[in-house]
């Protein structure tokens, strides 16, 4: 490919032209008339919102689309030069490495050793290139401790990154990505996009990646391909596409430093947090003046900064919380849980949750969370310590599918609790065919039952995989629930959902409390467990939200 | 969540450390004292032999669960042979008539039993043995030069096994959350449509690793480790010494019709190599300080 200033630019490793498909269950076609080129050695975002074609997307350029899934395909795509009509996935596997959302699915030999090396011994590789490879691999990733664990032993990170290693050991020079970091707490999502970022920039990896929040990919992306309904709605930098996201009533999409800077009208709109805290001190405003801010940003010469409030922007949201707090639901008193011949996994909880709270409980993979939630429903006893309840206790665990057992919606959870979940006029579909956040509402409605307010909801890592709109609509059947009494507490790695939808929040490591209480107090000052805007803000008047922050800025103090 | 089956436990022993053949055959050669013996003595010590080993590659915990599991089998067929065999001259106990038939007790019967018992639980540990304690990777390892396909989908049932009884207990977990409680067949059909779902998930992710084009792989070349020279000897000098027992008569066992066991200094003698050598690999120094590979 030759460039319009006659240098040679970088040469396609995906190839798209007029691409379409349907799966062969599928009513609806879920790529339409997709055209593009992906460079060489490119970071490439594929963006867009549940259903909107970024799995197929990927499935298509790893081969496994038409070729596993069948269903019908039509116009051309090629990988690396070659064909999707001639070659299959394994073909394609020479060339393209896939990493899909659950790497328990992914991981298919019983060590880690054995699952790196299976790649290469696939391909025939002689036993002492396959032992330099995974040895090579293993510490590139930053797994060489485990390899030899088995991998039942794994957590889910160790389990991504083993997953990753297993990806890469045939050096591919296209990566593509679903969802990676979704199963991830903060840190080692952070450690994983490192990892592929430094792959991406010394190793010259084409990598492509599918995920909702994309705010931690677009300092190292080239280009971001924004699908809706399968098609192909923008293909633009970063920059562009959150300008392009701006304009085009997608403003809820875009990250959250991005929608900061879009609700007080500044502009440029920053693609990274380093950018954002760059504009805002080269118009004055440091994080200790934001906090005293009493007026709107002017730029260095005077002038009001460029750009406007957003038309049509989402008024500013300033979420209620409970004025008052209702009784006890939920007392756990010096809580100690001990795995039988293991490690402890809570130590000494004490922790009271009223009615009306609205609580994000938070903290890395293996702190205790979960095993708190489930303490709190009663599947699990107590080694030392109590728990009280003051009524029932609904309780959401991660994988929502685990649910819905049914062959109907409404036979998962009544008329009401269809209607409750928003699925009116979906009576008779499979649960299977609904999309992740569908399936979140409707087995959030199978264990709140109709019949009353539960005293205590717990909810389980429910926004993986969750995009912006589903989570509105979450978090708005959470505060319905506040507002009629439930206390809710919610287990998250989701930093901008706890600031959404928390009013406390308890910050767990190494099964105890770290920290307890209101969620300016526990996010704002975080280095992992804050949000984006705080990190912009210095964590200035406790904003955390883009809503908050934008007051901030606009010298209306605050919260 | 304990499985309910014995799975490999890696631990830092001579066994573990020596290579998946060796180890295979240290446990195969227990297994066959329990089939070629049915003398009470040598079967006993095999049994011994083989929860020392256990002990000695430090899955004894592991192996004593499964005991647990075996020893009401191993008591079920001690048990059927003395009510269903009428042989042997030492009536113990008098049975009135069934159907036509006489149901009597006698010391031959129950004898033969037993041993009929201890030996389903020399063989039944012996395989324990092998399932805590030799990589199943490298197992299947062996034999993918010869079919790979086949020992790869044998390594993919293995990890599954697990990957569905975590799945399983994660849907029961949930059916015990639900508002209203669900039928048991609903969630047994959703557990095991579930299952099909990863079935097809992995499959999927063996495509895009290049299954379909799979070659066979390279021969692998290990040197020897000194775990592999202690762990093989003991297995040749086992079977050698189970071998010629045999040859030479050694472990004389008659039940009927008179119960005839023959107890002299060969009998003992072979018991103790047996025990011994199920321990010999992990003696000494070297044995203790090998925690790694090689």
């Amino acid at each position: 490919m030759v460039a319009e200033d006659g240098s040679r630019a970088a040469e396609a490793i995906v190839v798209a032209e007029h691409f379409g498909y349907r799966y062969a269950e599928g009513d609806a076609r879920s790529l339409v008339d997709v055209s593009l080129e992906l460079d060489a050695g490119s970071l490439t975002i594929v963006a867009g919102p549940s259903g909107s074609g970024k799995s197929t997307l990927l499935r298509a350029a790893c081969g496994l689309v038409p070729h596993f899934y069948g269903g019908q395909a039509s116009g051309k795509m090629s990988v690396a030069g070659l064909s999707l009509r001639e070659h299959g996935p394994s073909e394609l596997a020479a060339v393209c490495g896939t990493l899909f959302q659950d790497p328990e699915s992914q991981v298919v030999m019983g060590a880690v050793r054995a699952e790196i090396a299976l790649g290469l011994e696939q391909r025939g590789e002689s036993a002492a290139a396959v032992a330099r490879a995974v040895e090579e691999t293993a510490l590139a990733l930053g797994v060489a401790h485990l390899l030899d664990r088995r991998t039942d032993t794994l957590s889910g990170g160790e389990l991504q990154r083993v997953a990753l290693a297993a990806t890469l050991v045939n050096r591919p020079a296209l990566v593509l990505l679903d969802e990676p970091t979704s199963q991830l707490d903060p840190v080692a999502g952070d450690e994983l996009i490192g990892l592929l970022r430094r792959l991406n920039e010394e190793w010259g990896t084409t990598v492509v990646v599918a995920d909702h929040r994309i705010e931690r990919w677009l300092v190292a992306a080239d280009q971001v391909v924004a699908l809706e309904r399968g098609r192909i709605a923008r293909v633009a930098a970063p920059t562009e596409y959150l300008d392009w996201l701006a304009q085009h009533d997608r403003a809820r999409a875009l990250p959250a430093a991005a929608r900061l800077f879009a609700s007080a009208g500044l502009r440029p709109l920053p693609t990274t947090v380093k950018q954002a805290r760059a504009s805002l001190q080269a118009v004055g405003l440091t994080p200790s003046l934001i906090g005293a801010a009493t007026a709107r940003p002017r730029a260095r010469n005077g002038e009001p900064l460029n750009g406007e409030p957003l038309n049509g922007f989402a008024p500013l949201r300033r979420r209620e919380r409970p004025g008052r707090r209702g009784g006890a639901a939920l007392r756990m008193r010096g809580l100690w849980y001990e795995i039988d011949g293991g490690p402890a996994v809570l130590r000494g909880i004490d922790l009271e949750l009223h009615s009306g709270d609205c609580v994000a409980l938070i903290g890395r993979n293996g702190a205790g969370k979960s095993t708190l939630l489930r303490h709190a429903k009663g599947l699990l006893e107590p080694t030392r310590g109590s728990v009280e309840r003051a009524g029932e206790v609904a309780l959401l665990l991660q994988t929502p599918g685990d649910y819905l057992i049914h062959e109907h919606v409404e036979q998962e959870a009544g008329v009401a609790g269809t209607n409750a979940a928003g699925l009116r006029g979906r009576e008779r579909t499979n649960p299977r065919d609904l999309s992740g956040g569908e399936r979140q509402r409707l087995a959030l409605e199978v264990v709140l039952g109709v019949a009353q307010t539960p005293a205590l909801v717990c909810l389980d890592e429910p926004t993986r995989g969750m995009d912006c709109a589903s989570m509105d609509r979450l978090v708005a059947r959470l505060e319905a629930l506040a507002s009629a009494g439930a206390a809710v507490i919610v287990a998250t790695h989701d930093m901008e959902f706890a600031a959404a939808f928390a009013g406390r929040v308890v910050l767990m490591g190494e099964g105890v409390v770290l920290a307890d209480g209101p969620a300016a107090d526990v996010l704002a000052g975080g280095w992992y467990f804050t949000t984006e805007v705080a990190r912009v803000l210095g964590g200035a008047g406790g904003a955390l939200t883009p809503e908050q922050g934008a007051r901030r800025l606009a010298g209306e103090g605050g919260r | 969540m304990k499985p309910m089956v014995a799975v490999y436990a890696p631990r830092a022993s001579a066994l573990h450390a020596a290579r998946a053949a060796i180890s295979a055959a240290f446990c195969a050669a227990f297994a066959l004292v329990g089939m070629l013996y049915q003398h009470p003595l040598v079967l006993l010590a095999a049994f011994a032999g083989v929860l020392a080993a256990a002990a000695g590659a430090r899955v004894g915990g592991e192996l004593l669960a499964l005991l647990r599991l075996a020893l009401p089998f191993a008591l079920f067929v001690a048990l059927v042979n003395p009510l269903v065999s009428q042989r042997g001259e030492t009536l113990l106990i008098r049975g009135g008539d069934l159907l036509g038939r006489r149901f009597d007790v006698t010391l031959e019967a129950l004898a033969y039993g037993g041993v009929a018992g201890l030996r389903t639980l020399v063989i039944v540990v012996a395989f324990g043995l092998f399932s805590v304690a030799v990589d199943p990777d490298e197992m299947l390892g062996l034999f993918r030069r010869l079919s790979y396909r086949t020992a790869l989908t044998g390594s993919i049932t293995t990890r599954l096994v697990s990957v569905l009884a975590t799945d399983g207990a994660r849907m029961r977990e949930a059916a015990r959350c639900r508002a209203v409680p669900a039928r048991r067949g609903a969630v047994a059909r959703a557990t095991l449509s579930g299952a099909l779902d990863r079935a097809v998930a992995v499959a999927a992710a063996l495509e895009v690793r290049g299954y379909a084009t799979a070659q066979r792989p390279a021969r692998a070349r290990r040197p020897w480790s000194r775990h592999d020279l202690r762990v093989s000897l003991a297995t040749a000098l086992l079977l050698a010494t189970a071998v010629a027992g045999v040859a030479a008569g050694v472990g004389g066992f008659e039940p009927y019709p008179r119960l005839d066991v023959e107890l002299g200094l060969r009998e003992s003698l072979l018991a103790g190599v047996v025990v011994g050598l199920a321990v010999a690999p992990f003696a000494g120094a070297s044995a203790r300080l090998g925690v790694g590979r090689g």
